[in-house]
């Protein structure tokens, strides 16, 4: 009997469901099921009036265990009764914000790096902050306001908190064991000394070289555009002096990388791995050398506590010289605020909390990211994570302007590319039809209206800003 | 092997026998090489739960580092961490929500719509039975989630596990095919009985038909509730935008990425043998259930 | 109200959620399909009418025609693997033997657990660094050196062997529901007139499973083309495409999987995608009906 009524009252749900589509009590009903939803933290009522609810999310995980502490403390103090409610998203996060902003679940303030922002403003998911925007704050960050990366046709979206600087990070038992002095500065080096690793350790399993080949964008794009940007190009296949894609330069590196793949240089099953398993097999001592962000020292402290020797040194390069700069990448953007938010007020409250000088310096201190805020970094003292002194800014570090993000027809080019280093194929063919791929999305883009592109004929790596 | 493969009864045995052309040793080789086959296959169906059982036992490291068959040390710790750090008492809760709607909503839905089609005759009928039965072959992959999405979005139920309810057990023809079955064991002069003793249609099959046909409730049941416990890409789209929401399988996957950065794959583990665990116990429990009704299934 | 009018009203009842339901959330979305595969839709903003754009693209597009020959070959090895295999193990069960019902239960077991969870084991255990897999196969001298069971070379074996592992018991058993449905006098008949083992086995099981064996064929046809939820887990359809199957394509162009830097939703694209895959999907179905029909003739 009970099954029946179970089942007759899911009926007249469905029922007044489809009933209630043109119906008037739209935002009462989502309201009180996101309430249910959420379980987050109970609020005693206050008295005065209704907290003002907000949202963050984020899909950063290294720094939850902070970001939640500051949350509370924001709660707890705040004169104005908001209420800041934290969901740490997964993998998946890109796609989470497009399905809420298109089901009315946006958040209120929302985690933006330089590989999703333009999209947001694109997509109209994010209010400009510059009415907002104090004097002080103008002073504070108004070196790092930087076209497509915060600021979009002159609006202003976002401020700049940390940066990751990318590093080759290397395993020095390893190399002492094979008899190499120091971490390569060109590939050839990079490819004899990943050949050298693997002979005196293959027999243990150890291996010069890996990636997380798993998702080959995610290796190159933290691998060869690190690469790229201090040989003097552009790391993710875009000319800054004609305002076009072209590959060439990354069909140059990739050269090396399929040497390595041939010498039989990279970890066995490379091609399936992700970065954690990757790391858990660096730190067991498996892996010679790898390159990736200024998170890696976080993780080796927390995650994989590991008994050998690292560090971190600079990117080897295409011929050894550095014609350009090491890319500052994710810099430039921390938080956002919400186009479709409610209380874009309450919001900015937020923000400007977490904006604070306190807040910054601790982030930096903690090891969370590298400061990028002069007056920060001038304040901060570095943090004391082992192996973190091979990330610092140097002289060689730099922000670069954005380049445009597009979607081609077929395979982008860290498969395309990865196809050619572990199979075969032919590289002048394959760059030049990424190349005309690449520019296709990109005059169709820009005819759409989606951005635009001034080629920049001046444009100097080695000074990438300007002056 | 084909030998073995005769029904045994008596007579066929007696006249094998007679017969000298296979000797008692060829007969003992084919008799050792059939167990074999047949254990191994039984070991490689067991072997990748017998893992995840031995690996939900392991430390993170003996679980990286691989090697050992058995863990050094059984750590039952990684189940109360499971349940509690990784979250896997919310994900719990969620599949049971969705498994128990699911099944009852389908049962209902069908078993209505399988009564009718089975006892009477209305205009549109066929039209009816093979679009039924079309919904069961056409596949057009992932891409009816976002039609499907937005209609959710436009009832708000997409902030809640409803409408995956709500999608899962749209998809009952499988079921309405197997109560349609179930119905035509059950005499219409039941119904005939009952209708002239007064009592109307609805009251009829609601107090006389349905607890008949509660036996196949639960045979069809079984199925819906498997179907809904493991459903994966559907929870995993729809619960993008809310992770208190997701159910076991989508947690479970997602773990892969690693749930604080790191990737514990002992924990990984441990929770997949939680969520295995129910349907197992099920099935051991209706073991033969679930193999009468496959297998009945091709007979119809 | 009359009589009939009353029926009809019951009727409708009844079927009233069945029917709403199938055409709300089953068939509207085929209609909205069959719409957007005409524009340029990427999830949010106007959608852009462009006629056959999205099929021209498709002509040309590599990626999924490669995807394609990547669904045959993994329901080709599937079904090449699962049927004989099934079939013997089904005719074995036959004979009761002791410990058969044990034996049928094991073999039955990868039928209720989730393809999704399983597939996360997998991908655990064929890991060429440190998985089960390779650590005993060493163990056992029957190789020396790992194997990369998820590389290039080995990953479509691999996911066909897992997909392999979930499907056997299954068709074991509806294979052994037509074995039992064979009349047995049939057999001591044969027997009677001398036939030997292998014989009754061509002309009497056979002929007489055939009925059962060409609907199992035509389900697992169907469900090896469809399947990819155990590929997404494991492989997410790489390395470098090897194990891309289109209705995995597809998903990947809605929904991008763990991609580092945003690819915009194809929606309109992925229309046609579904579409064509449906398509390909409806044609075999169709072609192999049509063989099976053609084959009772000749019986």
């Amino acid at each position: 009997m009970r099954k029946k009524w179970l089942g007759l009252g899911l009926s007249f749900m469905l029922a007044a469901g489809i009933a209630g589509c043109g119906g008037n009590d739209n935002n009462g009903t989502s309201d009180a099921t996101n309430g249910k939803s959420d379980g987050g933290t109970a609020t005693p009522a206050s008295e005065k009036s209704q907290p003002v609810q907000l949202k963050y999310w984020t899909d950063d995980r290294h720094d939850q265990e902070y970001i939640k502490e500051l949350i509370n403390k924001f709660n707890e103090t705040n004169g104005d009764n908001i209420q800041v409610e934290l969901t740490v998203m997964s993998e998946n996060y890109t796609q989470s914000v497009d399905i809420a902003f298109s089901s009315n679940q946006a958040p209120d303030v929302l985690r933006l790096k330089s590989a999703n922002t333009s999209e947001f403003v694109k997509k109209g998911y994010l209010a400009p902050i510059d009415g907002y925007l104090t004097d002080d704050m103008k002073k504070k960050f108004g070196s790092l306001l930087i076209d497509n990366v915060n600021r979009f046709d002159g609006k202003v979206y976002s401020l700049a908190n940390t940066g990751l600087t990318m590093r080759l990070v290397y395993n020095k038992d390893l190399f002492a064991k094979a008899g190499i002095e120091k971490p390569p500065v060109s590939l050839q080096e990079m490819v004899d000394d990943a050949k050298k690793i693997t002979e005196v350790g293959k027999s243990e399993g150890i291996y010069g070289f890996a990636l997380n080949f798993k998702n080959p964008k995610q290796a190159f794009d933290r691998s060869i555009r690190e690469i790229l940007s201090l040989s003097g190009y552009q790391g993710l296949g875009f000319d800054m002096k004609t305002g076009q894609f072209d590959f060439a330069p990354y069909s140059q590196v990739i050269k090396y990388f399929k040497q390595m793949h041939k010498d039989g240089s990279i970890l066995p099953g490379a091609e399936t791995l992700d970065i954690d398993p990757l790391r858990a097999q660096f730190a067991a001592g498996k892996i010679g050398m790898y390159l990736s962000f200024s998170t890696e020292p976080g993780v080796y402290k927390d995650q994989f506590p590991t008994e050998i020797n690292w560090a971190g040194a600079l990117a080897p390069t295409l011929d050894g010289q550095i014609k350009g700069t090491s890319e500052i990448v994710s810099a430039g953007t921390w938080l956002g605020i919400s186009a479709k938010s409610a209380h874009q007020e309450a919001a900015w409250k937020f923000m400007q909390y977490m904006y604070g000088d306190d807040v910054l310096k601790t982030y930096h201190e903690k090891g969370f990211g590298i400061a990028i805020v002069p007056s920060i970094v001038e304040q901060a003292k570095n943090p004391d994570t082992n192996g973190m002194e091979g990330f610092l800014v140097g002289d060689h570090d730099s922000l670069w302007p954005a380049a445009p993000s597009v979607t081609p027809e077929g395979s982008n080019y860290a498969d395309a590319f990865f196809k050619y280093m572990i199979s075969d194929g032919d590289l002048k063919t394959i760059t030049a039809d990424l190349n005309a791929r690449y520019n296709a999305a990109l005059s169709k883009a820009v005819e759409k209206g989606e951005f635009t592109v001034t080629p920049n004929p001046a444009f100097d790596p080695s000074k990438p800003q300007g002056e | 092997m084909n030998e073995q493969a005769l029904p045994q009864q008596p007579g066929i045995r007696e006249k094998n026998r007679a017969r000298p052309d296979s000797g008692r040793a060829g007969r003992v080789v084919g008799r050792t090489l059939m167990w074999l086959f047949l254990l191994a296959t039984a070991i490689l169906t067991l072997f990748p739960l017998m893992m995840t059982i031995s690996g939900s036992l392991k430390t993170g490291a003996e679980m990286m580092t691989g090697g050992s068959l058995l863990p050094a040390k059984p750590q039952f710790a990684n189940y109360t961490e499971a349940w509690k750090q990784a979250n896997f008492a919310r994900y719990t809760w969620n599949s049971v929500f969705v498994s128990i709607m699911v099944t009852a909503g389908t049962l209902l839905v069908a078993s209505m719509a399988a009564y009718v089609v089975d006892r009477r005759d209305f205009p549109g009928k066929s039209l009816y039975v093979t679009v039924q039965a079309s919904m069961m072959f056409i596949s057009v992959g992932a891409i009816v989630l976002r039609p499907q999405f937005d209609l959710m979005v436009m009832l708000h139920l997409n902030t809640t596990l409803w409408g995956v309810i709500l999608i899962l057990i749209s998809a009952h023809s499988s079921t309405f095919f197997m109560l349609q079955g179930f119905f035509k064991a059950i005499p219409r002069e039941l119904d005939e009985a009952a209708m002239v003793d007064g009592s109307g249609f609805i009251r009829t099959f609601f107090r006389i038909i349905l607890p008949l046909l509660i036996p196949g409730l639960g045979v069809a049941g079984l199925f819906a509730f498997r179907h809904a416990w493991n459903e994966y890409i559907l929870p995993l789209v729809f619960t993008m935008t809310n992770p208190q929401l997701q159910t076991l399988t989508v947690g479970l996957a997602n773990l892969r990425y690693g749930s604080s950065a790191a990737m514990q794959i002992h924990l990984m583990m441990a929770g997949a043998c939680l969520s295995i665990l129910p349907m197992l116990l099920a099935y051991i429990v209706a073991n033969k259930t679930f193999i009468q009704v496959t297998a009945g299934s091709v007979k119809g | 109200m009359s009589f009939k009018w009353k029926r009809l009203g019951e009727n409708s009842l009844f079927l009233f959620p069945s029917i709403i339901l199938t055409a709300v959330l089953g068939i509207y979305p085929l209609f909205w399909m069959l719409r957007y595969m005409f524009y340029d839709y990427a999830g949010y903003g106007e959608a852009l009418f462009v006629g056959l754009d999205n099929f021209r693209r498709l002509m040309r597009d590599g990626l999924f025609w490669e995807s394609v020959g990547n669904t045959f070959m993994f329901a080709g090895g599937k079904l090449l693997l699962t049927l004989p295999l099934s079939l013997l193990l089904a005719v074995i069960l036959n004979g009761k033997l002791r410990g058969g019902s044990l034996l049928r239960g094991i073999y039955f077991m990868p039928t209720v657990i989730s393809t999704a969870v399983i597939s996360v084991v997998f991908y655990t255990i064929f890991n060429s660094y440190n998985g089960m897999v390779n650590t005993l196969l060493v163990k056992l001298h029957l190789i020396s050196q790992p194997v990369d069971w998820l590389g290039p070379k080995h990953a479509m074996l691999t996911v066909i062997l897992v997909a392999v592992w979930g499907a056997v018991g299954n068709y074991m058993l509806l294979f052994l529901a037509g074995l039992q449905s064979i009349p047995q006098d049939l057999y001591e008949s044969a027997s009677i007139d001398g036939a030997n083992a292998g014989r009754r086995f061509l002309h009497i099981t056979l002929p007489m499973l055939a009925p059962v064996a060409q609907m199992v064929m035509m389900l697992a046809i169907i469900a090896s083309l469809k399947g990819y939820e155990s590929i997404m887990v494991i492989t997410e359809g790489g390395p470098i495409g090897k194990t891309e199957v289109m209705y995995l394509y597809l998903y990947k162009l809605l929904f991008p999987v763990s991609t580092g830097s945003p690819v915009a939703q194809q929606l309109g694209y992925g229309s046609a995608v579904g579409f064509a895959s449906a398509a390909i999907v409806g044609a075999i179905t169709g072609l192999y009906f049509f063989l099976s029909r053609k084959m009772n003739k000749v019986y």
